[in-house]
């Protein structure tokens, strides 16, 4: 339910400017707190892929976002087996947070919910 | 007497399978006649075949594309919401034109011109649905007619006669690189309102109109597709290839409106008979092996057309003696006079007004005059054999004959004989 999937208030928050100013500095020190970025990956990396959609949102991606997930995951997990961060200049910077991944699972979910309507639907002849 | 009471009765009946008339509406041609059938169908023909692709393939990826999701709505509603209404949605892709197809019951034609018409206006062209539905289709279509010898050697016989254009393959490469953006841009130049005729069968004008106008407002207002005139060369190729029967192909093409003639030649050569288990009158059918076939096509498009026999055998051999048999055979038709031409009228005949009985024929048949803007009657199709006589036929066979042959040989090469060893 709670996770990069589930419901959110961030477009609420970016839509009004003074609640963006007041909460936007403590996103970007909580952003910077989990430690990701540290080791080069990005926030749509740490959604749970062993989910039916996120895979089929996961053959959607570029061949290019394909190969920099791939290596974002193996430079993470050799960080993780010698316990450190990246060296500061190749943290992954704000700007290239970016959610490249969350559009497709969206997608995905949106056609499966179709179906699933599509499959239950009560036929009204007029 | 009794020839002359038959004759009579054909030409006083009537045909009146044919478009009355061809409406402009909105700048987009719209034709539909009403016989009175229980269901209806409507096409959306596009100048858009391979003939006038930007890319190879790409009109092939277009044709596969069609009833994919669109701003109004998705591919699996597009399917599901059809089948509530019993319809069929089928696209079809020629050298020349893309056909898209709704037959439905009557009654349900605002759903399937909308149908149509959304793909032509807003449809999406996403990537993941190229990658998930359109390519493996594709590749599974270009798989199936690369493994079948004979239209396989009707493609490279395209790619030696026209070069490009009409030369251009049908289908995609196995392996092609087609991008979603390719397809796109394909699509924007050739979905306007020139290069698209709207064709009903049991459907009245008015309703169709009506609906074409309402559906089809936003489509971009262009020139139609335009290619360059095609010209002929001929050549010779030789495919290596295992399984499948030992396949060639000898063709002639010429320029120019596609000429009755052609089809009475086919006809004339054509060893199938007509009545099962008797042997054809052809002039080939005594003389080819029984474990050979020869099959003559006559392929009309709007500026050229390919005439050809497609000889099939189990050996090479079989194929050397029924090429040989088949080459001489077309070379002395330039004689025929008298009944044999007559006979051979008929059956051309019979065959061009028989495949305008059907829905899809009649369509074939007239939808690209209606979308060039002429007459569009069966009536002058099938009269133009009853001009074809004896001098005619000669002086169209002869310079047909004077060309450069497109000699195409699929399987053993080897042991396959050569253009000049058949007497080309």
């Amino acid at each position: 339910m709670f996770g990069p999937l589930g419901p959110s208030l961030a477009p609420y928050i970016r839509s009004s400017k003074t609640l963006s100013s007041y909460v936007k500095p403590f996103a970007n020190w909580y952003a910077n707190l989990m430690g990701y970025r540290q080791m080069g990956l990005k926030y749509d990396d740490l959604l749970v892929e062993e989910r039916e959609d996120v895979q089929r949102a996961l053959t959607r991606l570029t061949p290019r976002e394909t190969y920099d997930r791939s290596f974002r995951f193996k430079r993470a997990s050799q960080l993780s087996v010698i316990q450190q961060n990246l060296p500061k200049d190749q943290w992954t910077p704000v700007s290239e947070d970016v959610r490249y991944l969350k559009p497709h699972v969206v997608e995905v979910a949106k056609e499966d919910d179709e179906r699933k309507v599509w499959d239950t639907i009560a036929v009204q002849r007029k | 007497m009794l020839a002359a009471r038959t004759s009579a009765a054909r030409s006083a009946s009537r045909i009146a399978r044919q478009f009355s008339s061809v409406v402009d509406t909105a700048g987009i041609k719209v034709a539909a006649v009403d016989n009175g059938e229980p269901t209806s169908a409507v096409t959306f023909l596009v100048k858009a075949g391979s003939r006038f692709e930007t890319k190879p393939g790409v009109a092939h990826a277009l044709k596969n594309f069609a009833f994919k999701s669109t701003n109004k709505r998705s591919a699996l509603g597009t399917v599901r919401e059809s089948e509530l209404y019993g319809g069929v949605l089928s696209s079809s892709l020629s050298r020349e034109h893309l056909a898209l197809t709704a037959e439905f019951l009557r009654g349900d034609e605002s759903f399937f011109v909308d149908t149509i018409s959304s793909f032509l206006t807003d449809a999406k062209f996403t990537r993941h649905e190229l990658q998930e539905y359109v390519a493996p289709v594709c590749a599974a279509e270009s798989t199936a007619s690369a493994s079948n010898p004979a239209s396989r050697a009707l493609e490279l016989a395209h790619i030696i006669a026209f070069r490009n254009g009409l030369g251009s393959p049908l289908f995609a490469s196995e392996h092609s690189d087609i991008v979603v953006d390719n397809v796109k841009e394909f699509a924007s130049s050739v979905f306007s309102k020139g290069n698209v005729a709207v064709l009903g069968t049991g459907i009245s004008q008015e309703a169709l109109s009506k609906l074409v106008e309402k559906t089809l407002a936003s489509l971009p207002a262009s020139a139609p597709a335009s290619s360059t005139p095609t010209k002929y060369f001929g050549g010779e190729s030789r495919v290596e290839s295992h399984g499948g029967p030992q396949t060639v192909f000898v063709g002639f093409g010429t320029t120019g409106a596609p000429s009755a003639e052609l089809a009475v030649l086919a006809a004339h050569l054509n060893p199938q008979s007509s009545i099962k288990w008797a042997e054809s009158t052809s002039p080939l059918a005594a003389q080819i092996p029984a474990t050979a076939s020869v099959q003559a096509v006559s392929l009309p498009y709007s500026d050229a057309s390919l005439f050809g026999l497609i000889i099939q055998g189990e050996t090479a051999e079989d194929v050397k003696v029924a090429g040989k048999a088949a080459v001489d055979a077309l070379k002395a038709a330039g004689s025929l006079s008298g009944d044999e031409l007559k006979r051979a009228v008929a059956k051309a005949k019979f065959a061009a007004a028989n495949a305008v009985e059907g829905r899809s024929g009649l369509v074939a048949a007239l939808g690209p005059k209606v979308l060039a803007g002429s007459s569009a009657s069966v009536q002058g199709l099938v009269s133009s054999y009853d001009k074809v006589d004896a001098s005619a036929f000669s002086q169209a066979t002869s310079t047909l004959l004077k060309a450069k042959p497109t000699f195409v040989a699929i399987g053993d090469i080897q042991a396959l004989p050569y253009a000049d060893e058949l007497g080309l």
